[in-house]
């Protein structure tokens, strides 16, 4: 693969800090095309915090953070074009179905067909039979699903995701772990946060322990 | 991905640099103490106990005993405490009766058509009005409830659930023949009406309220609400007919108030006893059949209580409205998907049309709005009207947000998007600002002083008035639906003798109220419109995220960065650069 000359995602001495107590500190990180970083580590440990930095939900006390060479704002559209998230504040629209949800998103993005790749997702994630129904009436494993699928339908250079397993039944993880390795091997890059020895084992090119 | 970089991931100097986070993969922590299992005990399986019979009334004592035994502080220390808001909320009582009675005399005193049309029916309107809200909060709440916890420990039990509900619902009756005699007298008294009248329509609100309170009960013990929902359609339509009475005769479009205005027709008076009649015959039929509601409706509504409790303590009316707005959709549960149109911004445009075509009756509102410039002014207040149907309008727009409202309450769904939040904010405006339009169109002609008692303008003052007024009401809901809630994060504020309160949470109340203020004031003031009009655009350029201090910071420091690396650059040194400070 050719190599880029700039990492996707850099992280320079990130720290955060909620009061006196440091969650993070002097967190730095260099994320290629192509590399899976899991973070591991014990419930409150600091993963999710760490991830909520990077995608500029969370606002650090220090460090910098660049993303395919921009420095993070949350609301600049470089960055929001190249950066896909499914941590834990994805919100649905109450009155707009699981197949509009996505279709929005692949038009948003601009994609060429957008119905085709909506198509493709939705079979994939199998919530065909759920194309119709409003947020709101779906199980929190179907939810799980949309959310992984508003991800995938849509142009993305990194993705970040928080525990993606959560939720998901057996044959949904293995289903998870195939496509993300797929996203990887295809030369997209991956931080995620996980408590799913399977999923980490087969996606990551390098694994932190966080808190440890 | 190449050896080098896989090398670079997994280096120590690209990867992790924290000595309080980060540990390599391969660290295992040390196994723990196992704890000596407990012996185990003989299963007690219950099957040859037969229970004995359980009283309601002891139940019912020991729940009274765990809340009031584990209450902190007496309502009397309450009141000590917090004396100076006891007077404050006497103060302003006494103010607000005060306003009622001045703006009673004062509406009573005029005498043209319009004035004596409105005298008639605003009163009739406003219960259809109180009637029709009545049912629909008895639907969506129950209106007898219980709570989740009383769901799973009572309900559950060999009981009688009617000897633990139906004080409850007795106490569900009384209160809406409060709220709305209080709401049905407040209105005869602002229109104008005698005092005779007043009580008279109070009466009639009160007892119309319970009676259809008690007539949803019955209706909830059969497990069926077509009846309150037919209902509920009847009477807002009456309403919206006497509405519409006030603005054709208004605008001279009808001599009088006809019917309505006919001393025979004592609408108050049939209420009252039908209400009367109805409070006793379905209020006997709901409590003798309290047993028959299942367990899954009476939780339903306790937890839509509970949900807005919660929010009711953060003030966060917003949070509310979404709870609802959830609980609508999830009735609703599936519908026929539509096919998108266009991409980028125009696809974000379109599906907001989508989904406001597809819950039309969120236009209802909008559509009720646009009598109330036309009320006002043939109430002879014409010179309030900017300011009364500016803050209507913000109700009416507020259902018509709902995009917006999703994508600036968590930024997660925004952050998907490919455009910056002012874009995205932007594009959620234009239906909801389209409408708005519309509205104004249709209210041009109240502004030209068509109704008595409003001062007479040009076409061309009365369309830049309806505009501005449109403006104070779309700019007053945006800030009502993208205004942050109260932040529990950030300390506290000493509150006196009620505790402590979070930042922000007595900015909520007033919320897009103080957007729609600060745009109109200066019409009722008299002032130029213009100023009007410079307010409101400043408005908009916050509100649509344009001022994103985070961000300015975030730029100003890049800046001085940059301005630092070119000095450093120009001196030929090696001097380092610090890292920003956030």
């Amino acid at each position: 693969m050719a190599k880029q000359r700039t990492p996707v995602l850099k992280v320079s001495k990130l720290s955060k800090a909620y009061g006196s107590h440091a969650i993070v500190s002097d967190f730095s990180l260099e994320v290629w095309a192509g590399d899976a970083i899991a973070l591991t580590g014990r419930n409150g440990a600091g993963k999710s915090t760490i991830l909520r930095c990077l995608v500029g939900a969370d606002k650090a006390d220090g460090g910098t953070i660049e993303i395919c060479g921009n420095r993070l704002r949350e609301s600049d559209p470089a960055v929001r074009r190249d950066l896909a998230t499914v941590i834990d504040d994805l919100d649905f629209f109450p009155d707009l179905s699981v197949v509009e949800h996505l279709d929005l998103l692949a038009r948003a993005h601009g994609l060429p067909d957008a119905e085709g790749a909506v198509d493709d997702v939705l079979h994939e994630v199998q919530l065909v039979a759920q194309s119709g129904q409003l947020p709101g009436t779906l199980s929190s494993g179907q939810r799980r699903r949309l959310a992984l699928a508003t991800a995938f339908v849509r142009p993305r250079k990194l993705l970040i995701l928080d525990e993606p397993e959560q939720r998901l039944d057996v044959e949904g993880v293995e289903w998870l772990a195939t496509r993300l390795k797929a996203e990887r091997e295809a030369g997209l890059a991956i931080v995620m946060a996980s408590h799913e020895p399977r999923l980490v084992d087969a996606v990551s090119t390098k694994t932190i322990r966080v808190g440890a | 991905m190449s050896k080098k970089s896989r090398r670079r991931a997994a280096s120590p100097s690209g990867g992790v640099q924290s000595p309080d986070v980060a540990a390599p993969a391969e660290e295992v922590a040390a196994p723990e103490p196992v704890p000596e299992p407990e012996p185990l005990r003989p299963l007690r399986l219950l099957t040859d106990v037969e229970p004995e019979p359980v009283s309601e009334t002891v139940l019912r004592t020991l729940m009274r005993d765990w809340r009031r035994g584990r209450a902190t502080r007496h309502v009397w220390d309450m009141i000590q405490d917090g004396y100076v808001a006891l007077l404050a909320t006497v103060m302003i009582g006494a103010m607000l009766v005060s306003v009622v009675i001045r703006a009673q005399g004062a509406v009573s005193a005029c005498t043209s058509e319009s004035c004596q049309s409105s005298r008639t029916l605003l009163p009739w309107a406003a219960l259809c009005g109180v009637l029709a809200l009545t049912l629909m909060v008895s639907r969506i709440f129950g209106p007898v409830v219980a709570s989740a916890a009383e769901g799973f420990w009572l309900m559950e039990a060999p009981i009688k659930r009617a000897r633990i509900l139906w004080g409850r619902l007795i106490s569900v009756m009384f209160a809406a023949i409060a709220v709305a005699a209080v709401f049905g007298g407040l209105v005869a008294a602002l229109s104008g009406s005698s005092w005779a009248g007043v009580v008279s329509w109070g009466v009639a609100a009160g007892l119309g309220a319970g009676g259809l309170t008690a007539l949803a009960a019955e209706e909830q013990t059969a497990d069926r609400t077509w009846v309150v929902r037919t209902l509920q359609w009847i009477v807002g339509l009456v309403g919206l007919a006497a509405l519409m009475t006030v603005v054709a005769v208004a605008a001279g479009w009808l001599p009088n108030a006809g019917f309505f205005a006919s001393s025979e027709n004592r609408f108050d008076l049939v209420v009252s006893i039908a209400g009367a009649v109805l409070l006793v015959v379905a209020g006997v039929v709901a409590i003798l059949r309290l047993d028959w509601i299942r367990r899954a409706r009476l939780v339903s509504g306790g937890s839509l209580v509970a949900g807005m409790q919660g929010a009711m303590y953060a003030l966060d009316m917003s949070l509310m409205r979404d709870i609802l707005v959830e609980r609508d959709a999830i009735a609703r549960g599936h519908v026929r998907p539509t096919k998108g149109h266009g991409t980028g911004l125009a696809a974000l445009v379109y599906r907001d049309a989508q989904r406001i075509v597809r819950f039309p009756k969120q236009l209802i509102l909008l559509l009720l709005s646009i009598v109330v410039p036309y009320a006002v002014g043939a109430l002879g207040l014409g010179v309030l009207s900017p300011v009364i149907s500016g803050l209507v309008l913000l109700s009416a727009i507020v259902p018509l947000l709902g995009m917006l409202r999703v994508l600036s309450r968590t930024g997660g769904l925004a952050r998907a998007f490919p455009f910056s939040t002012a874009q995205v904010r932007t594009a959620a405006m234009v239906v909801p600002a389209l409408a708005t339009l519309v509205w104004v169109v249709a209210v041009t002609p109240a502004f030209t002083g068509l109704s008595a008692g409003t001062a007479h303008l040009s076409w061309t003052d009365a369309a830049i008035h309806a505009l501005v007024t449109g403006l104070a009401g779309l700019l007053g809901a945006v800030r009502w639906v993208t205004a942050k809630p109260p932040n529990y994060n950030k300390p506290m504020i000493q509150m006196g003798g009620f505790g402590a309160m979070p930042p922000g949470m007595i900015g909520n109340l007033i919320k897009g109220i103080d957007i729609v203020a600060l745009v109109s004031l200066p019409l009722l003031f008299g002032w130029s419109y213009w100023i009007s009009i410079i307010i409101a655009g400043i408005a908009f350029f916050v509100l649509r995220g344009s001022m994103n201090m985070e961000d300015m910071q975030a730029a100003q420091e890049e800046q001085k960065r940059n301005l630092e690396a070119a000095k450093a650059d120009a001196a030929g040194g090696k001097k380092k650069i610090p890292p920003p400070k956030r």
